[in-house]
């Protein structure tokens, strides 16, 4: 899981970059059936700071990304982890007829896209 | 004395050597890795524990009554634990029995149990604790307003609570403190809270339920909060201040960092861990480098509940399902999937009617999420069309009179006029097992626990259960 850093976070006023260069580690999971949470891990704390002041990873604009209302996603910071968190209701819950993932594991991809 | 009054007797918190607790199995039945099993046995652990069960396959195992894991390697691993904790004479606790820990769940694992003991001619004293909450319980908490959902929940109708094929609560500590009382060697529980399984026995002790609880949070996983992740057994040596996490995978290392992050995942909320006693507040936890391998865990807060709160789980059938597997290669049919299946949906209704449900996953098309219509694949499709009905029979019908009619269907601009499906299996419609869906994913509080969970004491004569 511990690759080396692909590069040094540039400063905030460099060109946007996509987040998948920023972090090493980007997932999503059920938190329950009814709930799904996607986490992100950075490879440094200038990446973290980047990425957790960007427009693109506040809680709405993240909720947005995954076709839900405003306020529907909610943010955890994690400086100490170099860590993002978002957990967002499930549009199905988990194994109902329908459902295309009843683990949610692979839910991360609208996140790796994101530009920062 | 058994097992767990010898525990008892001999071990008091803060009273001499801190506690070794052996996580054995974070999923038993799908394989316990056995050289970091014996490295743990190796460090003569005070109990043994495994957690067997899960809410993440899905309803269906709850509502069917099945194990998910296969019973040829529920055995194994039953045989790997059960042996170990004997020899040893020490408790072994097993939590949420045959994956969804309801009574059918229960029973398979127990008979497992014994057949293993009657082969190798062990007798123990043995637990169990049934974890079924009768509908009637459940209504009587929606009446009342203690029945609160987890997350967005849809709220259920009394019938819908009343059409569950099981439901389950997950037992706490309070619980397996009445089990433990019965002296067991083995506790075997349905569905417990996977914290109960790794903390009753502490708190019992005299350990701080936080603590207690903190340390069974981490380890029910065994070598999951580990750089790298993994299955292995897991140790954690607990003393009145906090505890010492160990892998017994030497190639897999609790990191301060990896520890730490293990808070993140499945949880909802990072900072805040709601347990059946509790709250764990997690962000005063330290966490601190013993060495490259291993990491000592003390401060996480705890805020007691006055009085247990109880999770419950409820499966309900829908129905019986078929598949058909299909693939799509033409270019111009990929463009207009979406209208063709609901034509084709619609000329099938009249066909063959009946209450059933359609649902189609186009792998490449949006399946797993949606996809913007620029990613949607435009040149090869993989079709999964899930039917839902009453009955296995009109789901089967549906489903082979779907796939002709697909097969052959004229939309405007079609060029390949031989057929609009690529099959790799014959039949490509397959009968798919019974269809659930979670109707109760609660909290209930002010529980009547003591009589929902009820505790029985065996003797196990050479696998014999009296």
């Amino acid at each position: 899981m511990h690759t080396a850093p692909l590069s040094p976070a540039a400063p905030p006023s460099s060109p946007p970059v996509p987040l998948s260069a920023l972090a090493r580690v980007v997932r999503s999971k059920n938190a329950g059936p009814t709930q799904l949470t996607l986490d992100l891990f950075f490879h440094e704390a200038a990446g973290y700071e980047r990425a957790a002041a960007s427009a693109a990873l506040q809680a709405d604009a993240v909720a947005g990304l995954y076709g839900l209302a405003a306020g529907e996603a909610r943010r955890f910071e994690l400086p100490a982890l170099q860590a993002l968190k978002f957990t967002l209701p499930r549009r199905v819950v988990a194994g109902s007829p329908g459902d295309g993932d009843v683990y949610g594991a692979q839910q991360h991809g609208p996140l790796l896209g994101v530009e920062i | 004395m058994h097992a767990t009054q010898r525990l008892l007797q001999s071990h008091r918190a803060g009273a001499g050597e801190p506690l070794r607790v052996l996580a054995a199995s974070g999923q038993l039945g799908y394989g316990i890795p056995e050289p970091a099993l014996r490295r743990g046995l190796e460090r003569q652990p005070h109990f043994i524990g495994c957690d067997m069960g899960s809410i993440d396959p899905g309803p269906y195992y709850l509502g069917s009554g099945t194990m998910a894991a296969p019973p040829a390697v529920v055995r194994r691993d039953l045989a790997l634990v059960l042996g170990a904790a004997l020899e040893a004479r020490v408790p072994l606790v097993i939590g949420s029995a045959g994956t969804a820990g309801a009574r059918p769940h229960l029973q398979a694992t127990l008979d497992l149990l014994c057949e293993v003991a009657r082969e190798q001619g062990w007798s123990f004293r043995l637990a169990t604790v049934a974890s079924d909450v009768p509908a009637q319980t459940v209504l009587a908490a929606r009446r009342e307003g203690r029945l609160q959902p987890i997350g967005p929940m849809p709220e259920p109708a009394e019938d819908d609570i009343r059409a569950c094929a099981h439901i389950v609560g997950q037992c706490g500590t309070e619980t397996l403190e009445r089990a433990f009382a019965t002296d067991p060697d083995v506790l075997l529980a349905g569905r417990a809270c996977d914290t109960a399984i790794f903390a009753t026995l502490p708190v019992m002790l005299g350990y701080a339920p936080g603590i207690s609880l903190h340390m069974a949070k981490i380890v029910e996983c065994t070598s999951l909060c580990c750089t790298p992740g993994g299955r292995d057994a897991m140790l954690a040596k607990l003393d009145p201040e906090g505890f010492e996490l160990e892998s017994m995978n030497p190639d897999a290392h609790a990191t301060p960092a990896s520890v730490a992050a293990h808070a993140l995942y499945e949880q909802a909320d990072p900072f805040e861990v709601e347990e059946p006693q509790g709250t764990l507040d997690l962000r005063i936890a330290r966490y601190t480098a013993l060495d490259a391998h291993r990491t000592r865990v003390e401060g996480a807060g705890f805020r007691a509940r006055p009085r247990p709160t109880l999770k419950i789980e409820g499966a309900a059938r829908v129905g019986a399902r078929a598949v058909l597997l299909a693939g799509v290669a033409d270019p111009v049919l990929l463009r207009v999937l979406p209208e063709v299946l609901a034509a084709v949906e619609h000329k099938v209704r009249a066909l063959a009617p009946g209450p059933w449900q359609m649902h189609p996953h186009v792998y490449g098309q949006g399946a797993v999420r949606p996809l913007p219509a620029a990613q949607r694949s435009a040149h090869e499709a993989g079709l999964v069309l899930e039917f839902v009905a009453p009955e296995a029979a009109l789901a089967r019908t549906v489903a082979a009179v779907f796939k002709q009619n697909l097969l052959h269907h004229g939309y405007p601009g079609r060029v390949a006029t031989a057929g609009n499906l690529a099959f790799a299996l014959t039949p490509s419609e397959l009968d798919a097992h019974e269809a659930f869906r979670f109707v109760l994913y609660h909290v209930m509080h002010d529980a009547p626990l003591d009589e929902i969970f009820s505790v029985q004491a065996h003797e196990v004569v050479r696998g014999e259960l009296h």
